[in-house]
């Protein structure tokens, strides 16, 4: 499942501003800001297979070597198996990660995780693009203007 | 002029003959709607195959894969939802409270034909001469499809509703009544009452294809029948999982503190 991703990001920018991929459960727009981006490293503290969505913790340290604890969501167990992860094989309590994901809209150190990269390069993503269950820039219903 | 459209029949006939021949048929002959299907995709292929792009459920091995549609994507070509002004004004109003008011976000059972328009989770049909059973992983919710037979009068309204199927020709015609009024239909904020009735008609064309025709009817709510078209992609060696939304549901009370947080909740 190894990518290549060079240059991937620019597109997936172009996509989330598209943001019409939504999903049924997941209020991105509301929980996650997608204009603040956010890329941490730190090591896995622990992981929720949980429906209807999947959390893992890292511990990410600060310049002064003071670690803090983020919280990352994303897709339930069972699309996480389609995408290519294995429980407990794949990413394990240990590990060292970095993520790319979008920074909760409450400030906290919670974000939502799109993109994992793991110590061997290998990149698999946790969670759908910003804009996933935004509810659409096209209401169902037209607008009178 | 008349030769070019006698060539035409002549060379369409075998490409219509093939694709008849193509659709796998059942012991009696009816089109066999067994197997593991995803809805929201047109894509051929295996899961993983047809789900590459970067979008919901996506690989990303294929940056240029089409993103699979979600059963709240309202497509570019599709026209507005025809409901009545008060109704439609209560759609969009529905938008800022939809991390908790959408039927999905409290792990209610997402109602029909929404459900089956879902690219995220896999869906499977088992035929049988006498009913057809839909299971849906997507909150784990099924539907028992008894064939030429009527709804029961003692309906008590239900989220997904009472079946009832009928074979016309090819295509599986699922009449389906007895909802209550807490589901959305497709996209955000589309409610109905328990007026609904909804038609759908399955027609498999192809090994790889079901197409999924819903019209909606509801004279609280719409002005007109709601018609939508979709498809169904055969998924080969995909296998419908476990998925229990209450074990761990997060996402209702952070919107709601969001909410009371002041946060601009509005399309961009």
């Amino acid at each position: 499942m190894a990518r290549k991703l060079s240059g991937m990001w620019r597109l997936a920018a172009a996509l989330t501003l598209l943001a019409t991929a939504l999903l049924a459960h997941h209020s991105f727009g509301a929980e996650y800001d997608a204009t603040k981006p956010v890329t941490l490293t730190g090591v896995i503290t622990k992981i929720d297979w949980t429906n209807p969505h999947s959390y893992f913790f890292i511990d990410v340290k600060d310049d002064k070597g003071k670690a803090a604890n983020w919280k990352l969501e994303g897709y339930p167990p069972s699309v996480l198996s389609r995408t290519g992860w294995k429980k407990d094989v794949t990413m394990k309590v240990g590990d060292t990660v970095t993520v790319f994901g979008w920074h909760a809209r409450d400030g906290s150190n919670w974000a939502h995780s799109r993109e994992v990269t793991f110590a061997n390069g290998k990149k698999l993503f946790f969670g759908p693009p910003a804009g996933t269950g935004d509810g659409g820039n096209t209401p169902a219903v037209e607008v009178s203007k | 002029m008349r030769a070019w459209i006698v060539l035409a029949v002549v060379l369409c006939v075998p490409i219509f003959a093939q694709t008849k021949k193509s659709v796998p048929r059942a012991a009696d002959g009816k089109p066999d709607l067994t197997g593991v299907w995803q809805g929201g995709s047109d894509r051929r292929g295996s899961w993983d195959e047809a789900n590459t792009g970067l979008g919901l459920g996506g690989t990303g091995l294929d940056p240029s894969a089409p993103v699979v549609l979600s059963s709240n994507d309202r497509p570019a070509d599709r026209e507005g939802a025809p409901y009545q002004p008060w109704a439609a004004q209560k759609v969009l109003e529905a938008y800022k409270r939809r991390g908790i008011d959408d039927p999905t976000a409290q792990c209610l059972p997402s109602g029909i034909p929404r459900i089956v328009m879902l690219g995220l989770f896999p869906q499977q049909i088992i035929q049988t001469p006498k009913q057809i059973v839909m299971l849906y992983e997507y909150m784990n919710v099924f539907r028992v499809i008894p064939l030429n037979a009527k709804h029961p009068d003692d309906l008590i309204p239900a989220y997904m509703g009472n079946s009832a199927g009928h074979w016309e020709g090819d295509t599986l015609v699922v009449d389906v009544t007895g909802f209550n009024d807490k589901t959305w239909l497709s996209g955000t904020g589309t409610f109905h009452s328990d007026q609904l009735h909804i038609t759908e008609r399955f027609t498999r064309v192809n090994k790889d294809r079901i197409n999924y025709d819903v019209t909606m009817e509801d004279p609280k709510v719409l002005t007109k029948p709601w018609v939508l078209h979709s498809s169904l992609m055969l998924r080969e060696g995909t296998r419908l999982q476990e998925y229990v939304c209450a074990e761990n549901n997060q996402d209702p009370s952070n919107f709601e503190q969001l909410l009371k947080d002041g946060a601009k909740i509005s399309r961009q």
